[in-house]
């Protein structure tokens, strides 16, 4: 993103409630403007450990890799100062919050620099050091449970939540052909789903 | 000053004024219809499958820009503001009042009748539903007779609303599908047939009735004009004599020039709020209190429906995600006995995944991570059902129940915008807690059928949902605003039309109504430019 977009969508951000609950006065410094809004291959390398622990074994390593693909491409699409839905009933005007990448970044650095301390990279450490990690990092960022959508909390709890949240997730839950929100034919939905298996 | 003139200008392009629009140019051909409308036009279709995605992914607003910020009213329930209105992303309900609704006064001694036979307003339901192409099957209670038949069977029922509607019916109340205004399983209308995307606010094929394919068909065709972002803020007075001249609009890119429209029949067709605003804002000296507002009524009998919401939670399996757009209706309770206490509701039925969504902790709290976190999941969500029940039941609003302007709040332009506060009759107050125990007694009737329970308790909404309201019709000029076509007792060349002429609101989703009463308009319309 343009330096000069960037300043107007996050001063259209500071204006209205943000979606991602990051203090706007850390995201205006020059430093939070200078970030770039993907995360690198490294990082990228980080999540992928990570993933092996937080999503199901069900989907192989090659799905929990195109999950994380997927949700890196979430981040890459985000877009800053967005109007959110309006809602119905109640209706306000709130628009999305800015980039989570920044805190994604740190939020990983700190991850690797814990699991160090454990005795090496993340997915070599116990389930029970693993969970404690998480545990502590996701209390530290206010994580209570898993988000709608990716809310800039925490990047591993916005990791499980776009792909714990998604249509294929839905699937895996019932073991069953829903396809939630994908185009279907209506006779499709008129049967019980099939199971995955078939 | 630019002037623009023509037969009839319409001020508002919703829904109703679509369908106004499309009748007009067909009982009048050549007729020069002007359709002046605040928000833009979002005609950028292809666009659609992107806006409808980003919602699903970041929660964006899939309707970008369809919202002025300055022009926002207090006690409104939706924010839209463009060409097509709030039915761009309705979700197609197309239930009919029934002949109750129009007969309070005379079969209860409540609220007011409205000035039409039902015979009349049936015919129209038929003539809205197909041009709506709605999907409906005959209502197994015989009550509910139709001249027509709809114009194209039920959307065939998901597996889950099958077991849903087995379920239900043990209760001894009848449940059909939903009327949906969505073409089923072939194109109608220059929209698509539906693809069960699960999103009706933003459909990628059209498939829903939507009312920017019918101004685009109309402009293509050259039986309208289109001004879009052009707030009227004002009608004025031909001198000397109580018809309307001119409407006056702003351009949002020209905020300090004014257009004036000049017609010989103006039609308000702004909705429930925007209606009566205009129309107090039009306050001149003959008419110190608004114009069309001789009876004072203009802004009162604000009215709706209030809801009655529950979650259940039955034995039978189902699996979330197959068609959670679609429901099923009960019209039991649309009947209410003369001699015995007065309560008429709606009965819905929606698939639901409240209590069936994956969780990061366990119930003692433990994280759970990869495998834990789908095992404790599917320990939930294989476990039965969870189903959404709701009522929408009949309210009746009072004279107080209004839209003012509030000085507190402006426009650019320093116009006072709307502030609604819907009131209760006294009547309709007293029986709040009668119709949510009534209504409470129906959902767990309904939930123990499969060894089922109500989950949470019932409550009564904070808002009125399907508002209406505002110029009420009627038979004197002393107490509606208009008559049965909207046409307003005080200016012979001024209508009204759809929700804000309605009395009373119903006890199920309106806007099929009214389609239906602006249909009928566009006869009286009609009518008068002959006349």
């Amino acid at each position: 993103m343009k330096r000069r977009q960037a300043l107007h969508t996050l001063a259209s951000a500071a204006a209205a409630l943000p979606l991602l609950r990051v203090p706007l006065e850390a995201d205006l410094s020059a430093e939070a403007l200078a970030k770039v809004d993907e995360l690198t291959s490294d990082q990228a390398f980080v999540l992928r450990d990570v993933a092996a622990t937080v999503l199901p074994s069900a989907i192989g390593r090659k799905g929990q890799d195109e999950a994380v693909d997927n949700f890196l491409r979430w981040i890459r699409d985000y877009k800053e100062g967005v109007p959110l839905s309006h809602g119905y009933g109640e209706p306000r005007l709130v628009k999305s919050g800015p980039s989570p990448a920044p805190g994604y970044a740190k939020q990983i650095a700190a991850l690797q620099a814990a699991a160090k301390a454990k005795g090496g990279r993340f997915g070599a450490l116990t389930l029970v050091d693993r969970r404690a990690l998480l545990d502590e990092a996701f209390t530290a960022a206010d994580v209570r449970n898993l988000p709608g959508r990716p809310d800039g909390k925490h990047v591993v709890a916005d990791l499980m939540a776009h792909y714990f949240r998604s249509s294929g997730a839905n699937d895996l839950c019932y073991n069953a052909r829903i396809g939630r929100q994908t185009y279907r034919a209506i006779r499709v939905t008129t049967v019980r789903p099939q199971p995955l298996s078939r | 000053m630019p002037v623009h003139e023509s037969d009839i200008c319409v001020i508002g392009g919703g829904i109703t004024a679509a369908m106004l629009v499309e009748r007009l140019a067909e009982l009048k051909p050549g007729l020069r219809i002007t359709v002046v409308e605040a928000g833009r036009s979002i005609f950028d279709r292809d666009n659609r499958g992107t806006y409808r995605r980003r919602a699903l992914e970041y929660g964006e607003h899939p309707w970008p820009d369809d919202y002025i910020e300055d022009q926002q009213a207090k006690g409104m329930i939706s924010m839209t503001m463009a060409v097509g209105g709030q039915a761009l992303h309705w979700g197609g309900a197309c239930n009919r009042f029934s002949e109750e609704d129009l007969r309070l006064k005379s079969l209860y001694g409540l609220s007011d009748d409205w000035p039409l036979e039902w015979a009349e307003l049936e015919r129209w339901y038929v003539e809205a539903e197909r041009r709506l192409n709605v999907a409906g099957d005959p209502s197994p209670y015989p009550e509910d007779r139709r001249s027509g038949p709809y114009p194209q069977p039920a959307m065939p029922l998901s597996y889950n609303l099958q077991v849903l509607k087995k379920w239900a019916e043990q209760s001894g109340l009848k449940f059909s599908p939903l009327p949906l205004s969505r073409n089923i399983d072939k194109p109608f209308g220059g929209r698509g047939a539906c693809g069960l995307y699960d999103t009706c606010d933003v459909c990628p094929t059209g498939a829903k009735y939507s009312p920017d394919y019918t101004y685009q068909q109309l402009i293509a065709a050259k039986k309208v004009t289109l001004h879009d972002r052009m707030l009227v803020r004002k009608l004025v007075l031909n001198d000397g004599r109580d018809t309307i001249a001119a409407a006056q609009g702003y351009h949002q890119d020209r905020p300090n020039d004014v257009t004036e429209y000049r017609a010989r029949l103006f039609v308000l067709a702004s909705g429930q709020c925007w209606s009566p605003h205009v129309l107090l804002l039009s306050a001149n000296s003959r008419f110190p209190n608004g114009l069309a507002n001789r009876s004072g009524l203009v802004g009162r009998y604000m009215n709706g429906h209030k809801f009655i919401s529950a979650q259940a939670t039955i034995d039978e399996q189902t699996f979330p995600g197959q068609n959670m757009t679609h429901s099923l209706i009960s019209r039991e309770y649309f009947r209410c006995a003369t001699n015995t206490p007065f309560v008429r509701h709606d009965t819905r039925v929606w698939d639901s995944s409240a209590g069936k969504e994956p969780r990061l902790r366990a119930a003692d709290g433990r994280l759970l991570l990869g495998d834990e976190l789908l095992d404790e999941w599917r320990s939930r969500a294989l476990k039965g059902s969870a189903v959404r029940l709701r009522a929408y039941y009949d309210t009746h609003p009072s004279a107080d129940s209004r839209l003012t302007l509030d000085p507190t709040s402006k426009n650019r332009y320093g116009d006072p915008m709307p502030k609604i506060d819907r009131q209760l009759d006294a009547a309709a107050a007293a029986r709040e807690g009668a119709t949510l125990a009534h209504c409470t007694e129906v959902f767990e009737r309904m939930a123990k059928a499969s060894n089922g329970r109500l989950v949470s308790k019932p409550v009564n909404s904070n808002y009125w949902d399907h508002p209406a309201g505002g110029c009420r019709m009627g038979t004197t000029p002393a107490t509606s605003v208009c008559d049965s076509y909207g046409r307003t007792h005080d200016h012979e060349n001024l209508f009204v039309i759809g929700a804000p002429t309605l009395p009373t609101g119903g006890c199920t989703n309106g806007t099929l109504t009214f389609v239906a009463l602006s249909l009928r308009s566009a006869e009286g319309v009609a009518s008068a430019l002959t006349n």
